[in-house]
């Protein structure tokens, strides 16, 4: 049987990026979290004081590395296009969006896949809504959703991006009384800088060449039957989990797993959320900071709706308690609304009312 | 399907979105597979239209990004901008 380039590509990539979660909490991240896009930003909200959870606020260098991981890499192989223009404010509030799910969740599908491989049953849970949510997210694609085509940009827009996250490292490594440091909880633990810097960069690089992402897979397995993408979210918890195993971080169980919360309804509903909005942005977090790499300004002003949703989260109470009894009403109520809102953004930019 | 008479290399169409995808097939008929966008062709993970057959060109419409045909390992470019 010929094994195809791009699927080597991916399980290698899987591989490494589940190595290297197993790794960064080893050397300090908190356990799960080797990487988490949605609780990496909404850190480093914390960090530049868009909120002020004192128990969430850090640089960290992983999300840098990723994204400047992708510039790199992109620029060398002459894959860096600046484009944009695709409905970028609707997009914004789908980050948005994706962030309000992601925190009542506590993890973005990445940490969903390791907090599964840590044996946290809850995100089982988490990924049948995830998978509900990309389904969703299917029927439209397949009822002409679209929002509308990029067009080139300028260079300057393109590594607008890449360059605020250089910004972000200097001020971390050289300025750090600018920023918010957290004294305690999970914005305390973390890697040394450059590990997490040297690793970001190194996922970034391969993300990029591979094209992983955690919603594209389940969305190629839904709209084309096709396994490709989904192998590198297979191969991420699969070394994750014999990670786990062997450094004794293996729990099973749906009570007292860290940084989680055990309200079924609640997992199931954040995740649909943030799998819809994803499908309908065509990406999941870890891949729009790689498209914001490679200088897609769509995706850029995804992340801004990620970090804006982050501080909005935290500022207004709505999600990110870590308790075990899920989140208050408002953070409910922000959950149900998001998922209307994320509804009707697919029906009023798909072909539905065309056909009838 | 007409088609199919002049088969002489692979191609395949890119599009901007799903639905272009889904709407070239539905044109093109019987003989087109829908599948990932090849890599080599682009870092997005859009979806492809692939086929043989070599009239290809009365089922363009403004979603067609690009079409290209199989030259060994690398695509050709028949059709699209850049």
């Amino acid at each position: 049987m010929k094994v195809s380039k791009e699927k080597i590509g991916l399980a290698v990539t899987g591989i490494i990026v589940g190595l290297s979660a197993v790794i960064l909490t080893i050397f300090g991240n908190p356990k799960n979290m080797g990487f988490c896009i949605a609780c990496f930003v909404r850190d480093m909200a914390g960090a530049v004081k868009l909120h002020s959870a004192a128990v969430v606020q850090y640089m960290r260098p992983e999300v840098i590395g990723i994204v400047l991981g992708s510039f790199f890499l992109s620029l060398a192989k002459g894959e860096f296009k600046p484009r944009g223009g695709s409905s970028p404010f609707t997009r914004f509030i789908l980050g948005f969006l994706v962030m309000i799910g992601a925190l009542t969740f506590l993890g973005c599908p990445l940490r969903m896949v390791l907090r599964l491989a840590g044996g946290d049953l809850n995100a089982l849970v988490g990924l049948f809504g995830f998978t509900c949510g990309i389904a969703v997210g299917c029927f439209f694609i397949s009822k002409g959703f679209s929002l509308g085509r990029a067009y080139k940009q300028n260079k300057v827009e393109g590594i607008a991006l890449p360059v605020v996250n250089v910004v972000f490292l200097v001020a971390l490594v050289a300025f750090p009384s600018l920023l918010a440091f957290s004294e305690s909880g999970p914005g305390s633990m973390h890697a040394p800088i450059l590990l997490s810097l040297i690793i970001g960069l190194l996922v970034g690089g391969l993300a990029q060449r591979t094209r992983l992402c955690m919603a594209g897979g389940i969305r190629d397995i839904i709209l084309l039957k096709d396994w490709t993408l989904a192998l590198g979210s297979v191969m991420i918890f699969v070394v994750a989990l014999i990670g786990n195993l062997v450094t004794g971080s293996f729990k099973l169980g749906f009570t007292g797993q860290p940084v989680a919360q055990t309200s079924h309804i609640w997992n199931f509903l954040g995740m649909l959320l943030v799998g819809l909005a994803s499908v309908l942005l065509g990406g999941c977090p870890l891949r729009q900071l790689i498209m914001a790499g490679e200088g897609n300004t769509d995706s850029a002003v995804t992340v801004l709706g990620f970090f804006v949703g982050a501080a909005f989260a935290h500022n207004f109470k709505l999600v990110g308690n870590a308790t075990e009894t899920g989140p208050n009403v408002y953070g409910k109520s922000a959950v149900i609304i998001g998922i209307v809102i994320a509804l009707l953004i697919a029906f009023f930019n798909s072909r539905i009312k065309e056909e009838k | 399907m007409e088609n199919n008479n002049q088969e002489i290399s692979e191609k395949v169409a890119t599009f901007r979105s799903h639905y272009g995808a889904m709407m070239f097939r539905r044109r093109y008929g019987e003989g087109c597979k829908l599948k990932p966008v090849p890599r080599s062709l682009s870092s997005s993970c859009g979806t492809a239209a692939f086929f043989y057959g070599s009239q290809w060109e009365e089922y363009i419409d403004e979603n067609v990004e690009g079409v290209y045909e199989k030259a060994g390992d690398e695509w050709r470019k028949l059709y699209g901008e850049e």
